[in-house]
């Protein structure tokens, strides 16, 4: 009755199966252990240097960047009645008159002190730099302070300040028209008596920048709010845009050709160098649209290019990575396509989508190159723009590109400025990646 | 070649209650024939069985009936298939109504990555069959109770339902298929991870269900097509070999190779 072969017990047994410990390693056990050894060291191995190495970046980056965030200033405190300004505004040199105040009130404080000092008006001047000016646009700004005791805190100039972080020392020194040796006799006892000091360099976060003489006041302020309003564009642009591209050419398009060769073109395009989305923008967006040079709003339609590649691939993988079991289970209830992709498959993909959006905008946040082009590098700003339309179309730099030009300028000042430039933007950076992995812990409630 | 009008007639019985009737259906994945000019009359308010050894199609064929290939890229189905003498692959015809009309328990469990009670309410909720809050309550505990599981998850009704053990996740999805009312229930392997209770429960399940709507059921178990189905066919190889009473296949079957899968010698 059975033709079938008989694969009953017995018949198929091993024949002499040698014995073998559980307590012994084989050859081929002690091998392959040997082997997982060896990958876990080299594994270790590898994180220790990308970790050194990751120490050394942080390390150099905030030893150079952290002396951006602190001035030196001098603080006096003086009064000027309305007396005395008439005085000085009748003069021929109207601001030397306000300067002379200050070295009073200055002489007045250090001899309160009990420290005498000859405090020099030019030396003053060299410390200080124009100080009658600033005075004096602070009473035509501030009429009512006329009569009140003001408390003056004064930026000292870039020389001095070097001279406060260790930038410049006294040994080599040399005499210039911007500083003399027995000027930092007098700063050090200006020092001596708590009058000049380093002091929390606000300036630095919310102003905007210089020119190319005057470091000690330039700030990231501006460019940050520039940055600011790029990535809106971005964010606004390339996120729809993207995820509604990626849901359609991998749910709904028909597997041709003809998707075949766009979908083979997206990743080309995220390998494009930036620069060329940049004389892209250039050419289409300022040349042709005519949008206004140097704004957010090109920069942003630059980036928005430059990040839609990414944001489509790494969307793609994510919805990719969806079982299909799941679409079939809301097909089989009867949900429409569309129903099945926006009820099951999105929510589970969403996770991946935020990660590939947030590598996407670091990407553009950081980009210098394409900003060269339509004019965001180089440009010394006008300070912030007058309301939030005016965000996206005056005239702004971005983070990385100011960064680029202060580290491009000559005086030694901008030195430290372009390394505070970075921490503040790795700080937007940390902010930006901090948002996302609060929202990913949101969708991240997959069970 | 198939005999195929041999076939055509023992296997296509009287139109009055016909509920589903194939003809010379064809399914190819890509180069592979996977279904071979099967011809079949699926009745209604009867439980219809689909044995045959592994990768011989049955679920191949079952999806045809609710268009599930349709998601299948390399997946070309050629033939007619007639729902109510309606046919499905019309270009008229929408896979999405048509797949509320004909229900579907999958090979493997695929619950949503949601509650349990989402699992079984989101049929309900698109189609709008339930008006309030109440009534959709209503509909996921008889549907939980329908799939003998409702007892087990009860007090648990907001806990995800890929957190159930294999069998439970099996169960939800039978509670998910029924809970939308369809007409035709095709399940396939239902009872694949259940314990013998649970099996006993869906086949009460199967035999209630039968009063009104037309099941097919692709099982393994030969048992179990005995006891719950009126019709069976027989599937080898992409033919639909033999198909008819189910007494009259497990005790008299004409083919000699349907006699040797149910008697254990094949498969
Ligand atoms: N998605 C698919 N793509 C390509 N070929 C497929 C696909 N699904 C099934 N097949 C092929 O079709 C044939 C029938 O498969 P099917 O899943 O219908 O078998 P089955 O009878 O349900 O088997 P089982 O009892 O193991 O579930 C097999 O040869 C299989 O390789
Ligand atoms: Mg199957």
């Amino acid at each position: 009755m059975t033709d079938a072969p008989n694969f009953g017990p017995g018949t198929d047994a091993v024949p002499n199966r040698p014995k073998t410990s559980l307590i012994a390693e084989d050859a081929r056990t002690k091998g392959r252990n040997a082997a997982e050894k060896r990958f876990r060291f080299y594994g270790m191995a590898a994180i220790a240097v990308g970790l050194f190495f990751l120490v050394v970046l942080a390390v150099s980056i905030v030893r150079s960047g952290i002396p951006a965030f602190t001035q030196t200033v001098v603080n006096v405190e003086f009064t000027m009645t309305e007396a005395d300004i008439e005085t000085a505004e009748g003069m021929l040199f109207k601001t030397k008159m306000y300067a002379q105040f200050l070295n009073t009130a200055l002489t007045d404080q250090m001899n309160a002190k009990g420290l005498e000092v000859d405090v020099d008006e030019k030396a003053i001047q060299r410390i200080l730099g124009k100080t009658g000016g600033i005075i004096r646009e602070f009473y035509k700004g501030n009429p009512d302070q006329m009569g009140e005791p003001v408390a003056f805190e004064l930026s000292a100039s870039s020389r001095v300040d070097g001279y406060f972080k260790g930038r410049v020392t006294r040994e080599g020194f040399v005499d210039s028209r911007f500083l003399k040796l027995s000027d930092l006799d007098l700063v050090d006892s200006l020092a001596q008596a708590g009058v000049i000091q380093q002091a929390f360099n606000w300036n630095f976060i919310t102003g905007a920048d210089t020119g190319v003489d005057n470091p000690g006041g330039a700030g990231i302020g501006a460019s940050l709010v520039g940055s600011f309003f790029m990535m809106l564009v971005v964010l606004v642009l390339s996120l729809p845009i993207g995820v509604a591209a990626s849901i359609y050419l991998e749910e709904f398009a028909p597997k041709n050709r003809f998707t075949d060769i766009i979908e083979v073109n997206i990743s080309n395009l995220a390998a494009v160098p930036s620069i060329v989305f940049g004389i892209l923008g250039l050419a289409v967006f300022i040349q042709f649209v005519h949008l206004p040079q140097s704004a957010p709003l090109v920069g942003g339609l630059v980036l928005t290019l430059m990040t839609l590649p990414t944001i489509i691939i790494s969307t793609r993988a994510s919805l990719k990575a969806v079982p299909p079991s799941i679409r079939d289970a809301a097909l089989g209830v009867g949900a429409s396509k569309m129903q099945a992709v926006f009820h099951h498959v999105l929510p589970l993909a969403a996770p991946g989508i935020l990660t590939g959006t947030i590598i996407g905008l670091a990407q553009a946040l950081g980009e210098t190159a394409p900003l060269l082009l339509i004019g965001m590098v180089g440009f010394v700003a006008r300070g912030y723009p007058q309301g939030f339309i005016e965000g996206f179309t005056d005239p702004n730099s971005a983070m990385p590109a100011q960064i680029y030009t202060w580290a491009a300028r000559a005086d030694v000042g901008f030195y430290e400025k372009a390394w505070g430039g970075i921490i503040v933007l790795l700080l937007f950076l940390l902010t930006m990646n901090i948002i996302a992995i609060i929202l990913r812990r949101r969708f991240e409630r997959r069970w | 070649m198939y005999d195929a009008p041999h076939m055509t007639e023992s296997h296509v019985t009287a139109a009055a209650d016909v509920k589903i009737a194939a003809r010379n259906v064809q399914v190819y994945y890509g180069d592979n024939h996977a279904i071979k000019d099967v011809n079949v009359d699926i009745q209604d308010k009867t439980v219809t069985a689909f044995i045959g050894p592994s990768g011989c199609g049955k679920s191949t064929f079952l999806r045809c009936l609710n268009r599930m290939n349709d998601t299948i890229d390399v997946a070309r189905i050629e033939g007619d298939i007639r729902i109510d003498g309606q046919d499905i692959y019309d270009k008229a015809v929408d896979p999405v109504q048509l797949r509320a009309k004909v229900g579907m328990v999958f090979q493997k469990p695929n619950p949503f990555p949601k509650s349990i009670y989402d699992n079984v309410a989101y049929g309900p909720r698109i189609h709008g069959l339930a008006r309030n809050k109440a009534e959709l309550d209503e509909i996921v505990e008889r549907s939980l109770r329908r799939g003998a599981i409702w007892d087990e998850v009860k007090d648990r009704l907001n806990a995800p339902g890929t957190g159930l053990s294999g069998g439970q996740q099996q169960r939800l999805c039978i509670a998910r298929a029924v809970a939308t009312e369809p007409e035709i229930l095709l399940m396939d392997e239902p009872c694949s991870a259940l314990d013998p209770i649970a099996t006993g429960q869906i086949e009460e399940l199967i035999d209630e269900l039968r009063r009104n709507y037309a099941l097919v059921i692709v099982t393994h178990s030969m048992q179990q097509a005995a006891r719950v189905s009126q019709k069976t066919a027989y599937f080898h190889l992409g033919n639909l070999v033999e198909y008819g009473d189910t007494t009259k296949i497990f005790t008299n079957p004409e083919d000699t190779r349907t006699e040797n899968y149910i008697t254990g010698r094949i498969g």
